[in-house]
């Protein structure tokens, strides 16, 4: 039941976060499919090496927003979300993405044409081969 | 649902060269506390002062919500210790003492004994004095864990282990802690051990508790910052723990007010880095 999360110690974003975030991905992004069993938070934090109160706000947060729910004595398990919700999870993912790279660019000194030199690049060695 | 398993207030043992608090100490249930410290810091005194095997001077104890001195026998039914307890009975075998104990806990598993037993290989009809110290760690890591107890006090039970062995008792650990109602303390000097297994860290300098805190809690303050320049203020800024030269930087324990004051200050911030765990309980143990 290991995820295939990572902690970034660089990032500005609270630990939970992180975890919310990539939980989010792999749900929306269909890696891990309704009905799939989710690390235990003592697991979890373990794993992560972070502490119970963190992976336990990332999971009720989850579970706030309808991705996971937790079975009394059973586990927690990813839940089935609509294929609207989904799509819309899908965009919130990617804009967050670009977001964080645009943040840390910004942070090395990138200008805005920098950015954009280097999007399409990134772009065109995705799409065109 | 914010419950304490351990409360100790104002706790205190005095001795000749060495004094113990006053020590305020909570284990929330379901947590596990690393208590960390140099050698002689009072890790072990504050453990045999909760195990009532030295008497405090003062303060009081409450554990399971009754007090310690009341209520002693009842309480240690359902708490686990490993701390050198057993020297007293080395002309024991394994097997001998293992009798003896289980006598006294009515709620000892026979079963996850011997399995426990075999996991780490132990001897059993080989006398207690003549096991190596690791051996010895894990017998009363096993004993600690055979009757179920609510809470587990731990006093470097990972010394002189095999790596193996550790890795077992981290998932031994790692499995107790799994129902979310029993509650760990910690002392150790593996900073894996607390990574992968404590919530909260103590940090116990010369017998005083100097830092206590939510292990993530370090995330989000304590930072390493590159700047433009350093003024005055900043120098002498309580959060600013440290400014070092070439390149510039400093270490904060707060980083949200440091920025708002560099920003104040017309400072710009080239990089900031996380500070590691090691890190950060060095500068903690520094400052103390």
């Amino acid at each position: 039941m290991k995820l295939p999360i990572r902690v970034s110690e660089e990032s500005r974003e609270p630990i939970y976060h992180q975890i919310e975030t990539q939980v989010k991905a792999l749900i929306v992004g269909g890696h891990l499919p309704p009905g799939t069993p989710l690390p235990s938070i003592r697991a979890l934090a373990s794993e992560l090496t972070c502490s119970v109160i963190t992976t336990r706000r990332a999971y009720q947060n989850l579970e706030s927003s309808g991705y996971i729910k937790t079975v009394q004595g059973k586990g927690t398990f990813v839940r089935e979300i609509e294929t609207l919700q989904k799509e819309e999870a899908k965009q919130k993912v990617v804009y967050d993405a670009f977001q964080k790279a645009i943040e840390q660019g910004k942070q090395v000194g990138c200008s805005k044409g920098d950015l954009l030199t280097i999007f399409n690049e990134v772009i065109k060695r995705n799409f065109d081969n | 649902m914010v419950t304490s398993i351990v409360d100790i207030k104002g706790l205190t043992k005095h001795y000749k060269k060495f004094s113990l608090g006053p020590i305020d100490f909570e284990v929330e249930t379901g947590t596990a506390v690393a208590l960390v410290g140099t050698n002689g810091s009072g890790k072990s005194t504050f453990f045999r002062l909760i195990m009532n095997l030295l008497q405090s001077d003062g303060g009081s104890i409450n554990i399971f919500d009754q007090d310690l001195t009341e209520k002693e026998t009842e309480i240690k039914k359902s708490v686990g210790y490993v701390g050198d307890l057993l020297e007293p009975f080395s002309y024991l075998t394994v097997k001998e003492l293992s009798s003896l104990i289980s006598y006294w806990y009515p709620s000892w598993d026979d079963k996850r004994y011997t399995q426990l037993i075999e996991r780490y290989h132990i001897d059993e009809g080989q006398k207690y004095g003549k096991c190596s110290k690791g051996t010895k760690k894990k017998v009363e890591f096993i004993f600690a864990l055979c009757h179920k107890p609510m809470l587990l006090l731990l006093d470097e039970p990972s010394a002189g282990v095999d790596i193996i062995s550790q890795r077992k008792m981290k998932e031994d650990l790692l499995n107790y802690m799994e129902d979310g109602k029993r509650s760990i303390v910690l002392a150790t000097h593996n900073i894996d051990e607390v990574k992968q297994l404590c919530d909260y860290i103590t940090i116990l300098e010369e017998g005083k508790i100097i830092h206590s805190f939510e292990k993530d809690e370090l995330h989000e303050k304590w930072a390493r910052l590159w700047v433009s320049h350093v003024s005055e203020v900043l120098n002498n800024h309580s959060n600013v723990i440290k400014v070092e030269e070439s390149p510039l930087q400093l270490v904060t324990d707060d980083l949200p007010v440091i920025e708002k004051e560099l920003e104040k200050e017309g400072i710009t911030i080239k990089h900031i880095n996380r500070l590691s765990l090691e890190e950060v309980i060095e500068h903690m143990i520094g400052q103390g």
